[in-house]
């Protein structure tokens, strides 16, 4: 698994060093909170409702064992036993005291862990497929190019101080599981005609209260002028983007006021400039070496005499949770951390430590986290899955929901965020009590819900089957209803249902369009084909008679 | 009091004073003007590219720092220094401790701080790191690792 260097680790700590100096000046009042809000930000710490959030990055979502376990220890002693994992692969931990942070960081740091550009105006840390490397007809593992990538922003000079956030998703695989277009900057790895390795680049993407689809830039820009082409877009960006607005920063509304030719068009006068130099070449003997880093620490196993286990309880779980692994004798593995009651994503210390305990016995000490909150296993040999799954079910870690309309994704809301308008986990738990049956569920199949406490979309909501978008209305908490997102297969935003519907009444309203789904579906029709099919009114007609 | 600078001259690297001009009045009469060896302060909205075939009769650029979070000033200096090679000093004026390590790299020659920040170790936040992961206008004193 791919480790960073000592002078990667002592960036870290000078890192550290650094925002101490800084800490240490605003604590003495020398240094404005304005400015500090900025500089903090770039090191992860929000202020939210009642302390300090930290932010950490899990960059293209791959932990170690060790990794995990630091985390778990954080979470003990500067939080309250808890972190979030969050759905751009990175983990927060809430409850922070000012005076901590240097040391909580520094301890990171030794893990190999930082909260560099987990946000602020900047780019952020930069998430890929959280099965890179492990299915069929994939590119090319897309981690390697993500660390290159990160490394390149990460402290640019010229691009930390942009006119927004600048979140960025490298796929490789067939299925688009980073939701790469509803990024400010998605890259999708491709071969040319000539066989030739490559990026598509999509820009302006994002969701929030004007979501976006991010249009194609360029399509194919070679694997080693990519940087350029990258700093040619968050230059233009950087120039040109509205400072002035404060709900208008992101790119994507640079890329709407401009006209997506016209933004390409700058952005291509700009790379002519570069695109040869030399010195902004990706340096591929350095790719070269991170796809060793990156490589699978397994090889194809014959288990032909090896017999599964016949247990109803484990084939549910199996029937949701595993996934085929491109090499033979091995499975991925999906353990979802949804329990009724706690925020999706949310996972205790032990628990962390259980999970690291169980990767190092059956994962070779490797994990991913996902968009959806969960935590996948990437190399189980099939004939431990049974073990590995009992074992889960003992820590209370085998729920079968992976893929059930009960793996809700969910931002804290308002009972933990500043910006939240309305709950979140409570509604959560109310849906996944309605639908608390597991033969039921099995019937639904896969349907995603997604709630978000307010338009900054946390929980992406737009982009699932149902979204939930929490508002105020004369201070009462309304939901507003987006039909039919995806990303998976192709990038759709949700359809507006109609008026905002009460907190009171919400699931039923969630029932009521299930119901007409499975009234009108066929066979094994998705979600989203049988709204495509049917169209939006009988869910309209049914929802609000 | 506002901190923020108002100048109509600055000490070049020699000390010798050299006249500003804003970036409009340059344009308003730069026949003049680019015979006189003036220098001219930038803002931050100002299209850099519109002198970028005038660099040769400009003393120096002086570029305006003072907006915290605006980062247009470090394209704009990348641009002078890295694009169009421009011979003479990029100064940055209003410039904030915590962003010196950014403008150095940037492109900015020298730099003028706010008062408010006298007295503090510039070193610490100038060359605050050992390695850099990007190439940049000015890499000195960095380990490269790209």
């Amino acid at each position: 698994m791919y480790q960073y260097s000592p002078e990667d680790s002592n960036f870290l700590v000078e890192r550290v060093d650094q925002f101490e100096k800084q800490l240490k000046r605003h604590l003495a009042g020398d240094l404005d909170d304005a400015k500090f809000k900025s500089l903090r930000l770039r090191n992860g710490l929000y202020m939210e409702l009642h302390a300090h959030m930290l932010r950490v990055a899990i960059p293209y979502g791959t932990l170690s064992s060790t990794q995990l376990r630091s985390l778990a220890s954080v979470a003990d002693k500067y939080d309250r036993g808890f972190g979030h994992f969050t759905t751009r692969q990175n983990i927060q931990f809430n409850w922070i005291e000012l005076p901590e942070i240097a040391n909580l960081l520094r301890e990171l740091s030794d893990a190999g862990l930082h909260a560099i550009q987990t946000s602020g105006k900047a780019t952020r840390n930069i998430t890929a497929d959280p099965l890179s490397g492990l299915t069929e007809g994939e590119i090319e593992d897309a981690r390697p190019y993500c660390e290159l990538i990160r490394r390149w922003f990460n402290l640019h000079p010229e691009f930390s101080w942009l006119p927004g956030k600048f979140k960025i998703a490298i796929n490789g695989a067939k299925l688009d599981e980073t939701a790469l277009r509803i990024h400010d900057l998605g890259l999708r790895l491709v071969r040319n005609n000539q066989g030739q390795l490559g990026f598509s680049v999509f820009v302006g993407g994002g969701l929030g209260a004007a979501a976006m689809i991010a249009a194609e830039t360029a399509s194919f820009v070679e694997v080693e002028d990519i940087l350029s082409y990258l700093e040619s877009t968050m230059r233009i960006y950087n120039l040109k983007g509205r400072r002035d607005h404060q709900k208008k920063l992101r790119i994507k509304f640079l890329v709407r006021e401009l006209g997506a030719d016209e933004f390409s068009r700058l952005v291509n006068e700009d790379w002519q400039q570069t695109k040869n130099d030399p010195n902004l070449k990706l340096n591929l003997v350095e790719l070269e070496q991170l796809k060793k880093d990156f490589a699978l620490p397994i090889k194809s196993l014959n288990l032909e005499s090896f017999e599964e286990k016949v247990d109803f309880n484990y084939s549910i779980w199996k029937k949701n949770n595993v996934r085929r692994h491109k090499i033979d004798g091995f499975s991925i593995v999906n353990i979802s951390l949804t329990k009724l009651g706690a925020a999706p994503g949310d996972a205790t210390s032990e628990q962390m430590r259980i999970l690291a305990d169980l990767a190092e016995k059956y994962s070779a000490n490797e994990l991913r986290t996902t968009k959806r909150q969960t935590i996948v296993f990437p190399y189980v040999r099939k004939d431990q899955v049974y073990d590995l799954w009992q074992s889960l079910e003992k820590y209370g870690l085998a729920s079968p929901h992976q893929g059930t309309l009960a793996q809700i994704v969910a931002c804290p809301g308002r009972d933990y965020c500043d910006l939240a308008k309305a709950v979140s986990i409570p509604i959560a738990t109310r849906v996944q009590e309605r639908f608390n049956d597991m033969k039921r569920l099995l019937d639904i199949g896969d349907l995603n819900i997604n709630i978000s406490g307010c338009e900054n979309s946390c929980a992406h909501h737009h982009v699932a089957d149902i979204g939930l978008l929490g508002m105020q209305k004369n201070g009462e908490e309304y939901y507003q209803i987006t039909l039919a997102g995806e990303t998976l297969h192709e990038t759709v935003i949700g359809k507006k249902l109609g008026p905002s519907v009460s907190g009171e009444i919400i699931v039923d309203a969630v029932e009521t369009i299930v119901n007409v789904y499975l009234k009108n579906r066929l066979d094994q029709e998705r979600f989203t084909d049988v709204f495509k099919r049917i169209g939006i009114a009988p869910f309209k007609e049914k929802v609000y008679e | 009091m506002s901190e923020i600078l108002q100048i109509e001259s600055i000490l070049n690297k020699d000390y010798e004073s050299v006249d500003l001009v804003s970036f409009q009045e340059w344009f308003e009469n730069v026949n003049k003007l680019s015979k006189l060896s003036v220098g001219i302060i930038v803002g931050p909205s100002d299209d850099v590219s519109l002198i970028k075939d005038q660099l040769d009769c400009i003393e120096l650029i002086v570029l305006d720092f003072n907006n915290f979070d605006d980062g247009r000033c470090y394209s704009q200096a990348y641009l002078l220094s890295k694009r169009w090679k421009f011979p003479g000093e990029i100064i940055g004026i209003n410039a904030h401790l915590d962003q010196l390590q950014f403008m150095i790299r940037s492109g900015v020659t020298s730099y003028v701080l706010l008062d408010s920040y006298l007295g503090l170790d510039e070193k610490d936040y100038a060359n605050g790191f050992s390695i850099c992961y990007q190439e940049a206008a000015n890499n000195s004193g960095l380990q490269k690792k790209y």
